[in-house]
């Protein structure tokens, strides 16, 4: 195992464990028997079908906002802004997929909505990629602030006639839009869930991510960059529009992460539809570490305590896998930063 | 006279770097030593030894004739043995008292500060050196020059009897680097011992009552130039040529190469304070050798040509050129990325569909043949760069950049061997003289005047921002030396 693999194993496993004894330990305080309370947990979540099928829902949008974030932070910027840019995104998908005639077929409207999401993620990315390109205002300032715009902005699409009147909902899509539920492919025992298509999207995604960086010209500059911007500039690649560039991908793989919520579960866009996925996506890519696999299996652990808050929410508040999620976060940052230094020679 | 720091077989290494090699000196009361010496020969790290900061691997530091034990600047300081660093260690926000006072604020009962007595002190000291602080202003308010002293005083308030000034005058402007020296004066005549750390060599020529010289990290030479006049040109000449390196051991084979039409022209280009009105031209198939002392405006020279910065005024005639910086570590290589990817670096495009998508075999193809024309060593396309040698990471550098010669007219090298060992240098120069034959014009600038002589078609001579003058190769070190030290008078801020 090489140094670098060795250590993230070794932090990413101090970090669970850590997120473990500290969820033990909450469980515990409010009375309840920590045995139960994880009994329960993945009873509901890996131990039936249906939880199967949740977590898998719930990990696709953190699965694109992992890749997002992650995108952004090979080139060595921080995309904080992946909430914002999956709101919008959202309100764009919802908007067109309602819009569109009713008949369309699905050939004609799924282009048509990806590009939706794709460009609203993307152009929400823009204002930050410029200001850090042409004047170094620093990305996770602006992309914060880009994240409050975008609150205000989808209310103010929605009341300025995108919503259906009086609701703070978009009308339905049409049926050429919606993506196909796996359950509808033979896995009937997914009954119910919402997970679909944008699953397996999401996957393709970040192996065509990890392809751009490896393999083109853009992507292996735009990592490059990142490393030594000076010696990139003394040979003429264009170190700003590299940087502004991976930003608005950031942007639009973000906004990719509506399809899951808004044409895979309900059908429209909604107020709040798809929150939080964002912020998640910042610890997925911080979990994953650049690799596929690991902002998979990131992607799924963020999913399984989602799913498994709302599964124990009956004995105990599900905020805890809120405290579990963060602990996890922290101790392997932690965790990393003391094993590279004892691993160096 | 048993001299106040002595230094014994100091050594030090940093991983492949052998920074400082077995250098033995010694700093007497009432002198003022000057430690000159090339960027990288290793003198700063000899006197932040000295002066505890810096642990040697072997040898051994003595203050007053017993060592320096524990070594560390706290107990430095407490001997007597005070540094004043490039970069000033003060807090902008705070005034010039409690910057002087921190650290060793004198208290009264019940542990109050005692202001007045730390003013009353640090007015007694900055008088007897000649300075005058405003005690009550912020830091940050204060200048350079003002900054400077109030170091030397807070070195002087701890009672220090050895001053080290890690390249002092590097900041000042000349005004104000001449009241330095006045200060330093008084300092040694009050019986101190005043060590500077300089590439200057007219702050040699004009202050030094010792000069000891390194080269590599090792000492070549200590003289006490006592006499005045001709004979101190004459040790200036000598203090050149210890700096700069050894007479050429044999003279350069003579290289008939076919001249072409100018392929590199700058007229009179200015370029903030440091270019003043540079004016050169090249001819293809001709290498140009540029030298002068360091900060007369090289580094502006190498990103005018290579087009990183744009002049204030003048005209640059050059078409697409390939430029080796002097810097490796900050334009010349992206550290931690592999061997392949530097060797290929700002060409990706060629290597890339219509669609941006590399092709991995023509890549691994033309960086394979890069890297083994250059040589480097291990022949690992896959390194970090960061683990090889400085020298191979030099012919990685230059590798690119000749690795251009059918694409490029013109080829900037700055400093191509710094820091490099012989093998890698002759390597280098080979590639050099090769881009040459080819028909390309070539400036190099450099430090090592023997390099220039053994490159060079001839030589110009770079002082404040201008060519002061035009040589041909053999002219010997005296004469380039004093073209170094004149040129246009410093101009008025």
């Amino acid at each position: 195992m090489s140094e670098g693999a060795r250590s993230t194993a070794i932090a990413t496993a101090t970090g669970l464990a850590a997120g473990w004894l500290a969820m033990v330990a909450l469980v515990w305080l409010y009375g309840e028997s920590p045995r139960s309370v994880v009994a329960q947990l993945v009873g509901g979540t890996w131990g039936m079908p249906y939880g199967v099928g949740q977590v898998l829902y719930k990990a696709t949008p953190l699965l694109f906002c992992g890749v997002a974030v992650d995108l952004a932070l090979r080139a060595g910027l921080f995309n904080i802004g992946a909430e914002g840019q999956l709101a919008v995104a959202g309100l764009a998908v919802g908007a067109v997929g309602a819009r569109l005639p009713a008949g369309a077929p699905a050939w004609m409207a799924m282009p048509l909505v990806v590009a939706a999401a794709l460009f609203a993620g993307g152009a929400w990315a823009v204002v930050p990629a410029v200001l850090r390109a042409r004047y170094g205002a620093h990305e996770v300032i602006s992309t914060i602030m880009m994240n409050r715009i975008a609150d205000a902005f989808v209310g103010l699409g929605l009341a300025a006639g995108l919503a259906i009147p009086g609701t703070v909902r978009t009308p339905d899509v049409v049926p050429g839009a919606r993506l196909a539920r796996l359950e509808s492919f033979g896995l009937a025992s997914l009954h119910g869930s919402a997970v679909s298509v944008a699953l397996p999207m999401a996957l393709a995604v970040s192996v065509a991510s990890a392809w751009w960086l490896a393999r083109t010209r853009l992507g292996r500059e735009t990592v490059l960059v990142s490393l030594s911007p000076i010696a990139c500039a003394a040979e003429r690649i264009p170190v700003a529009r590299r940087l502004a560039m991976a930003l608005v991908l950031s942007g639009a793989v973000a906004g990719l992460a509506a399809l899951a919520p808004v044409l895979g579960y309900k059908g429209y866009f909604e107020s709040g539809l798809g929150a939080g996925a964002g912020f998640g996506g910042i610890a997925v890519a911080l979990l994953g570490r650049g690799k596929p696999l690991g902002l998979l299996l990131a992607a799924l652990l963020f999913g399984t305590l989602d799913q498994g808050g709302l599964v124990i929410n009956g004995s105990v508040p599900m905020e805890i896998t809120t405290v579990l999620q963060a602990v996890v976060i922290v101790a392997v940052a932690l965790a990393d930063a003391r094993v590279r230094a004892r691993l160096r020679p | 006279m048993l001299p106040l720091l002595a230094l014994e077989h100091l050594d030090k290494r940093y991983g492949a770097v052998h920074a400082v090699c077995e250098v033995s000196l010694s700093f007497e009361a009432g002198r003022l030593h000057v430690v000159a010496g090339e960027n990288g020969a290793g003198k700063s790290t000899l006197l932040k030894m000295a002066a505890g900061v810096v642990a040697p691997d072997s040898g051994r530091v003595s203050i007053g004739g017993t060592r320096l034990a524990p070594h560390s600047a706290r107990e430095a300081i407490r001997r007597g043995v005070g540094m004043v660093q490039q970069h000033f260690a003060l807090i902008p926000v705070l005034t010039a008292l409690d910057n002087l006072m921190l650290g060793a604020e004198p208290v009264r009962g019940g542990g109050r500060l005692d202001r007045p007595a730390a003013r009353a002190r640090a007015e007694a000291v900055a008088r007897e050196v000649g300075a005058a602080l405003p005690w009550d202003a912020p830091v940050e308010t204060l200048g350079v020059g003002d900054r400077q002293r109030l170091e030397i005083v807070r070195t002087l308030v701890r009672d220090a009897r050895v001053i080290i000034l890690d390249e002092p005058t590097a900041v000042l402007t000349p005004g104000e680097a001449d009241a330095l020296y006045t200060t330093l004066r008084k300092m040694t005549a009050a019986g101190r011992a005043v060590v500077v750390v300089t590439h200057r060599l007219d702050e040699v020529r004009d202050h030094a009552d010792d000069v000891s010289v390194l080269r590599r990290g090792r000492l070549v030479s200590t003289r006490a130039p006592d006499a005045a006049g001709a004979a101190r040109g004459a040790m200036l000449s000598s203090v050149t040529r210890d700096i700069m390196g050894e007479a050429p051991p044999q003279a350069p084979p003579p290289r008939p190469r076919a001249r072409g039409p100018v392929a590199l022209e700058l007229r009179d280009v200015h370029l903030g304070r440091a270019l003043r009105g540079a004016t050169l031209a090249v001819r293809a198939g001709e290498i140009v050798g540029i030298a002068g002392v360091e900060g007369n405006g090289q580094r502006e020279l190498v990103r005018v040509l290579a087009g990183l910065d744009r002049p204030g005024a003048g005209e640059v005639r050059i078409g697409a050129v390939a430029v080796v910086h002097e810097d490796r570590h900050a334009e010349g290589l992206v550290l931690p990325a592999s061997v392949r990817d530097n060797l290929v670096l700002g060409e990706l495009g060629r290597f890339a569909s219509p669609f941006g998508v590399v092709d991995r075999e023509a890549l691994e193809r033309d960086a394979g043949a890069r890297l083994a024309r250059a040589g480097v060593v291990p022949a690992d396309l896959d390194r970090v760069t960061s683990a090889l040698s400085g020298g191979n990471q030099q012919k990685v550098v230059v590798g690119r950049a000749v690795a251009r010669v059918d694409r490029v007219a013109a080829f900037v090298f700055a400093q191509p061997t710094r820091g490099v060992d012989a093998g890698a240098a002759r390597s280098i120069h080979d590639a050099i003289r090769g881009v040459a034959a080819a028909g390309k014009a070539v400036v190099i600038l450099s430090a090592d005047l023997n390099e220039l002589r053994a490159l060079s078609d001839r030589i110009l001579v770079l002082s404040r921002g201008r060519i002061a003058g035009e040589f041909p190769p053999d002219t010997p070190d005296s004469r380039l030396g004093d073209a170094m030290l004149g040129g246009p008078e410093e101009l008025a801020p």
